[in-house]
């Protein structure tokens, strides 16, 4: 009962206060319209550029919104002129697509416009002011605005203005003979569709190209659209003699209003390559079962780094054995050669023929395979076992035709 | 010398004129045209087996067709041609009571035996040469096949064992004839002692493999086991002059054929590799391979023929 007292007291005040504001409400904004255009002069127009100070880069070019209202209770026509700017700099009013000299504002409303101003390339660094003048048809009102424009030095320009290059990884690590690929994302902050040249400085002699995603061309520009961003893909291939050590890699992506830079590092470090064969580049052996069969050939460390713990394995028949003198070479320097001796045992099963004997030489990183074809042949040594029988047995018969014979 | 060989050609005379020469030859030249022809034709038919031999005219010696190749025709029954030409060259002699009248002539008497052998065996050489010359010139016409010198080289190899084992049977009836007086006896002791050779000894062989080395259930899957029942199984064989004969000539007819065991051990990484080089061996290899086999067969054949000639010259004739 207290509750709904206390209420009851309270909502008296309540609605009065919202009957208040229902009257209120809809009545006092019309009230005060009615109010403000009564108090519009007969006539008004001013021009304003939005941004009153810009700084330019050299050689940049800059589009400044303008705008031009019309304060009075009439309509007008409004005209609008460059009264002054620097010599040589082209400087106009436009909209979206067209170069405008003249405005329609109506009454109370205020209309944008774009100033573009393009100074000429080589404009000192300075302070450039622009004036425009905003005059109704019939010249009785005029409204004038500055711009003041600052042109800075081309050192602080680089500063990536109007593209960004991105690199998730700058630093790239492999061997001399490999085919590296940096990924870098171009985003273009201008306003417009531009074409971007590609450019990159390396090493003398070391092949860089562009390339798109995912696409196996090479370009050698790009297009952007205004505010996008696109993935290009840098493909290096080094000079295959260079040297194991540091490279580092300029790219710069740039077309008139804007450039860009990007530094990427290539580690290289050296080629792995292994060179086998032997020295007379005969590949077959023969062996008598269960006798060895030896035979050398070379290991050679063709690359620029050295290769370290080099095994032999090799790839033969059960029971055969096949062993390496040295076992393995701990080091092999570039350029280094090594001879290695092989003795190849057949087992005494070992059928007549030829087999293949496989020998891989495995340094880590590369490895290699000879094939050798090892032709078995039966030792001898039964045959003349064979042959002193029949001697014998032959001896044997003469002897019997010499005792028994003549008869 | 005179003697024997006038002995010789009055032999080769009698062999050449008698029916039984005539009926043999035509029963062999049959064969060799009817196995030559079959060969032939099944040649002609798997021409892609032909495309894969590097000697596609020894395999007119080695193709069954679908009866039976060249090499097993004179394995089987090539001592058969031994036995009918010596089974009875001594004791028909005398029987007829020429063979006094031989020796009272101015001849030796073993110019007699060695004549009498001499004869067989080039009887034999006529023999199974023409039927190499048979079912080369058949295919020649039929496949159109050229032999190389690698194949002439190892059809005369081949020819060459096959007369020394031909003439061990002779060598044999002609101990038989010289054993037994009757005509009978000694041609069916020699077929009997072919049959048995020929044919006994390969079950004998397998009768003491299963009591020595018996394959069972528990041990087939392990190739040991296996390969011991088959080890001793072919020791036992060679026992026999003709298992002795087709393993001398397996690696002389064919090439690609690297041992002459039925079975051989091989782990999957050396049949890989043995694999890798498809070539067939060299002629002194299969040579070297099959000489074991080939050794013992001339020998024993050289040894029948010493105690032929032991006995005959020992033998008490004039009675």
């Amino acid at each position: 009962m207290r509750l709904r007292g206390n209420g009851s007291l309270l909502s008296v005040p309540m609605v009065f206060l919202v009957a208040a504001l229902l009257i209120a409400g809809p009545v006092s904004p019309a009230l005060g319209a009615e109010k403000a255009k009564k108090d519009l002069p007969e006539r008004s127009i001013t021009v304003a550029s939005e941004y009153t100070g810009v700084v330019l880069a050299q050689g940049d070019e800059a589009s400044i919104d303008l705008i031009v209202t019309n304060g009075g209770r009439r309509n007008e026509n409004v005209n609008l002129k460059v009264i002054s700017y620097p010599k040589d700099w082209k400087v106009w009013i436009k909209t979206y697509s067209y170069r405008v000299t003249g405005v329609h504002v109506k009454s109370d409303k205020s209309k944008s416009l774009t100033l573009r101003v393009e100074p000429p390339k080589k404009t000192r660094p300075g302070q450039y002011n622009i004036g425009i003048q905003a005059q109704t048809d019939d010249r009785r009102l005029t409204s004038t605005c500055q711009v003041g424009i600052t042109i800075k030095g081309k050192k602080e320009e680089v500063k990536s203005e109007g593209v960004n290059i991105i690199t998730s990884y700058p630093v790239l690590r492999g061997p001399t003979d490999a085919k590296f690929e940096f990924s870098l994302e171009v985003e273009s902050k201008l306003e417009k569709d531009t074409i971007f040249n590609l450019t990159a400085q390396g090493p003398k002699d070391w092949d860089i190209n562009f390339k798109p995603a995912y696409e196996d061309k090479y370009i050698s520009s790009l297009r952007l659209k205004a505010n996008q961003s696109q993935t290009v893909a840098v493909e290096v291939k080094p000079f295959p003699l260079a040297k194991p050590g540091k490279y580092p890699i300029v790219v710069k992506v740039s077309s008139s209003q804007a450039k860009g830079e990007a530094r990427l590092t290539l580690v290289l470090t050296g080629t792995y390559k292994l060179d086998v064969g032997t020295p007379n580049g005969l590949l077959s052996l023969e062996a008598i079962r269960g006798k060895k069969a030896n035979l050398s050939f070379f290991v050679k460390n063709s690359g620029s780094a050295p290769l370290n713990n080099v095994q032999f394995l090799s790839l033969k028949p059960e029971n055969w054995k096949v062993e390496f003198k040295p076992e393995r070479l701990e080091a092999l320097e570039p350029g280094g050669l090594k001879q290695i001796e092989v003795s190849i045992l057949p087992t005494e099963e070992a059928l007549v023929g030829d087999y293949s004997v496989g020998i891989n030489v495995n340094a880590g990183k590369v490895s290699k395979s000879l094939e050798f074809r090892v032709t078995v042949r039966a030792s001898t040594a039964w045959g003349w076992i064979g042959i002193g029988i029949i001697v014998l047995v032959v001896v044997g018969l003469v002897i019997l035709f010499i005792r028994l014979g003549r008869r | 010398m005179q003697g024997l060989y006038a002995v010789f050609r009055k032999e080769l005379c009698d062999h050449f004129s008698s029916y039984r020469f005539v009926i043999l030859f035509a029963v062999i030249a049959m064969v060799s045209f009817i196995t030559s022809y079959v060969v032939g034709i099944h040649m002609r038919q798997n021409l892609e087996a032909l495309s894969n031999t590097k000697f596609p005219f020894l395999m007119l010696f080695s193709t069954t067709g679908t009866l039976f190749s060249m090499v097993q025709f004179v394995a089987f029954f090539g001592p058969l041609i031994g036995l009918v030409l010596g089974f009875d060259s001594i004791n028909r002699e005398r029987a007829h009571g020429t063979l006094i009248k031989l020796i009272s002539q101015p001849i030796y008497r073993d110019a007699v035996i060695n004549g009498k052998f001499l004869a067989g065996v080039v009887t034999i050489s006529i023999m199974l040469l023409s039927i190499v010359l048979v079912i080369t010139g058949f295919g020649l016409a039929i496949v159109g096949v050229v032999p190389g010198i690698e194949e002439i080289w190892r059809l005369t190899v081949y020819l060459v064992i096959s007369i020394f084992y031909v003439s061990l049977w002779l060598g044999v009836s002609i101990l038989f004839s010289i054993l037994f007086r009757s005509i009978a006896t000694s041609a069916l002791a020699s077929v009997a002692l072919w049959i048995f050779l020929s044919f006994f000894v390969s079950l004998g062989a397998d009768v003491v493999a299963n009591t020595v080395a018996p394959v069972n259930q528990q041990n087939a899957a392990n190739p040991e086991a296996v390969l011991r029942n088959t080890r001793i199984k072919e020791s036992v064989g060679l026992c026999s002059p003709m298992v002795l004969y087709s393993r001398a000539t397996a690696t002389i007819i064919d090439p690609m054929r690297k041992t002459n065991r039925a079975i051989v051990l091989m782990g999957p990484m050396e049949e890989l590799l043995a694999s890798r080089f498809q070539n067939p061996l060299p002629l002194s290899q299969s040579l070297i391979v099959v000489f074991p086999h080939t050794t013992a067969l001339i020998a024993i054949t050289l040894i029948c023929f010493a105690i032929s000639y032991t006995v005959f010259m020992m033998q008490e004739i004039r009675t």
